[in-house]
């Protein structure tokens, strides 16, 4: 995998991850198509009881991770901190292809997808609905992605005056791609607003779309920090320190403020007492404290987190515990106690596989073929 | 767990986030068509008459032409145990010892329904006389429907290669034409009644007053979850039968006032916002 992420040289050949990646991706789509043509009931494991299933889960969780792109553009170009820029570029290639996977998954995952086009159609939106305000947020903002991304390629192909377009712009772009990313990654929490009789209360809560927002801002940023320092490494250039410091401490500070409104929420709703009992969920719940917010709050608030590896741990942290919450909300937490649990069928998984796989790769072949960095390649520091 | 308002309410003044998520619930008086919900058709089920006979199983079968499932000794009855894509309506039966009720189960066609709110494409909509209708036509099969319902009635033709969502239409086709349910015009004791849902919880209220021993004492659905279109009386506790506690608050309230707050708070105030960081951050020189 690490050698996907070395520059491009002519004369080297084609790392050998490369392979079984490609091989991945390649069933993930045969499989795609087989479920598209004999329907959800032979190929997935939902049920009437359990009508959401793995890919909703892998939507919501891919989203704030996604989220890199915004949260980098907002430090970068509206806080104006240039030590930022080597982010940037990476940031929103990982946040175009994090978006990519997720749209490919809903179209999979709707069951009626010739008429997908029905949540674009004026006459049938609904105002109140917040699926359709997710919708129509994701598909804009990857039109917004799409942009921010477009440079890297155009200017490997020596297509000039587009990209003085883009760069002319790149305010409004970047801040639309803002508003809309803080509309939707709010939203896909008030989805579940409508549904305070299925979700288990430690988890649902009228404040799930603040919840949702700063989450997602954490593990945008969580996100960044980790890939920016496996590229450095491979690509064996010397860290930016001060970049990951800097890094560290917006996570840290947003992690505090998203576990004041949860700690803030479970007592104002008189469920502190849950967490005591020694129930699955209970379990769970400890879990997604302790390594999504005190073992990165450890890190992020001590010395560690002006050395590289520091943000980089506290990010990997984040995202478990990120991944744990949205497997509750999207899975666990809407299971029927009565009824045998849901687990996803091999083509589920295998398809979800698939869609990694292609990620990875196309992340690979964009960094070895293209230069997602605005300096060559060269570390600022 | 408290009722939902309940909930809400303390849930919101913990954290303080602003006095208009917490305006009063008012249930029954507002419907998404500005209807008066006391003039939906509805229907009322009374447990203590209902024998389990099942015609109305039956009759709906007839009428919309969905396939029978059968199970139990040699597979030779329909016995579907559950709602399904097939199956929109059923006797089901809670037993604990000696106590045992009959419950039928189909859509409520709620007054203030969450499938509706929650809808991407309006594929759901609340008729103006009562019914929760479905167009296939604009549905993309998201099920989000199948969670917001709080009684768990929407269901998925899952061996479809494009399925559809299928639930009890409250016979809307019939009603147009003038006629009652099906399900309500073949009951033979009379424990399934149709009628206008204001004449329904008139009748359903004299017949608590006439004989409060024999139910518990309410008509479920005229408050609940802002009033459903189909009401329940019962001699056992409305949970067993698989009506939830669910408050008096429409399911959608809370959810279309956070609408209202957070849609407007961000499409006007990020740009706001952007552009101020924009400006100090300029004056500052931090660019």
């Amino acid at each position: 995998m690490a050698a996907l992420l070395k520059p491009f040289k002519s004369d080297k050949p084609i790392p050998a991850s490369f392979y079984p990646l490609l091989l991945l991706t390649l069933i993930g789509v045969g499989l795609s198509i087989y479920r598209l043509v004999v329907g959800l009931g032979p190929t997935t494991n939902m049920t009437d009881h359990y009508p959401w299933g793995v890919w909703i889960s892998i939507d919501l969780f891919l989203i704030p991770v996604a989220g890199a792109a915004f949260t980098i553009s907002l430090i970068t170009y509206f806080f104006g901190r240039q030590h930022y820029e080597a982010v940037i570029r990476p940031a929103v290639v990982a946040g175009f292809l994090g978006y990519a996977i997720v749209g490919i998954l809903l179209f999979l995952d709707i069951g009626r997808w010739p008429q997908f086009y029905n949540i674009f159609n004026p006459q049938f939106i609904n105002l109140h609905s917040f699926l359709e305000e997710v919708s129509l947020c994701i598909t804009l903002y990857t039109v917004i992605l799409i942009l921010e991304v477009a440079p890297i390629f155009l200017e490997k192909w020596n297509v000039r005056v587009p990209i003085e377009w883009i760069h002319r712009s790149i305010y409004l772009i970047a801040g639309a791609g803002i508003v809309l990313s803080m509309l939707h990654q709010s939203s896909l929490g008030s989805l579940f607003l409508l549904m305070p009789h299925k979700l288990h209360p430690l988890w649902w809560s009228p404040a799930l779309p603040l919840m949702f927002l700063l989450q997602s801002i954490v593990a945008g940023l969580a996100t960044a920090a980790i890939a920016v320092n496996l590229i450095w490494r491979v690509r064996g250039l010397k860290m930016d320190r001060e970049l990951f410091r800097r890094i560290g401490q917006a996570m840290g500070l947003v992690l505090a403020l998203y576990a004041a409104v949860k700690l803030g929420d479970t007592m104002g709703a008189g469920e502190l007492d849950m967490l005591l009992m020694p129930d699955t969920l209970g379990v769970i719940a400890w879990l997604e404290i302790i390594l999504g917010v005190l073992i990165p709050a450890g890190i992020l608030y001590s010395r560690l987190v002006g050395h590289s590896a520091g943000p980089f741990w506290a990010g990997v942290f984040i995202l478990i515990g990120t991944l744990i919450n949205r497997l509750v909300v999207s899975w666990i937490g809407l299971a029927e106690p009565t009824l045998t649990p849901y687990f996803p069928s091999w083509i589920e998984i295998m398809i979800t596989v698939g869609l990694g796989a292609g990620g990875f790769l196309a992340y690979g072949v964009v960094v070895r073929y293209f230069n997602p960095f605005p300096e060559g390649g060269r570390s600022r520091a | 767990m408290p009722s939902i308002s309940r909930r809400d309410f303390i849930k919101v003044a913990g954290l303080g986030i602003g006095g208009a998520l917490l305006a009063p619930a008012t249930a029954s008086a507002a419907t998404p068509t500005g209807d008066d919900p006391n003039n939906y058709i509805g229907m009322l089920y009374d447990a203590t008459m209902c024998v389990g006979c099942n015609a109305c199983t039956n009759a709906c079968r007839q009428w919309n032409s969905t396939t029978a499932e059968p199970g139990g000794e040699g597979g030779i009855y329909d016995a579907p145990r559950e709602l399904s894509g097939d199956t929109w309506t059923l006797i089901q039966l809670y037993r604990e010892e000696e106590n045992y009720s009959f419950v039928k189960r189909q859509c409520m066609h709620c007054v203030d329904p969450a499938c509706v709110s929650g809808c991407p494409v309006q594929a759901l909509q609340k008729s103006s006389t009562g019914p929760v209708t479905y167009d296939a036509g604009r549905c993309i099969g998201c099920r989000y429907c199948m969670y917001t319902c709080p009684f768990d009635v929407p269901r998925f033709e899952w061996e479809e290669v494009i399925p559809k969502v299928q639930k009890c239409t409250l016979c809307n086709d019939r009603l147009e034409k003038g006629l009652g349910t099906a399900c309500a015009e073949i009951c033979p004791t009379g424990a399934l009644v149709w009628g206008r849902r204001g004449d329904l919880i008139a009748e359903a209220e004299s017949r608590l007053a006439a004989e409060p021993d024999r139910y518990v004492g309410k008509v479920y659905g005229k408050d609940d979850a802002g009033g459903t279109s189909v009401m329940y009386l019962s001699a056992t506790p409305f949970e067993n039968l698989g009506l939830p506690s669910l408050g008096n608050e429409p399911i959608p309230a809370l959810s279309e006032r956070s609408a209202n707050i957070f849609l407007p708070t961000i499409l006007i105030g990020g740009p706001l916002l952007l552009a101020s960081i924009r400006a100090i951050s300029k004056r500052e020189g931090w660019a």
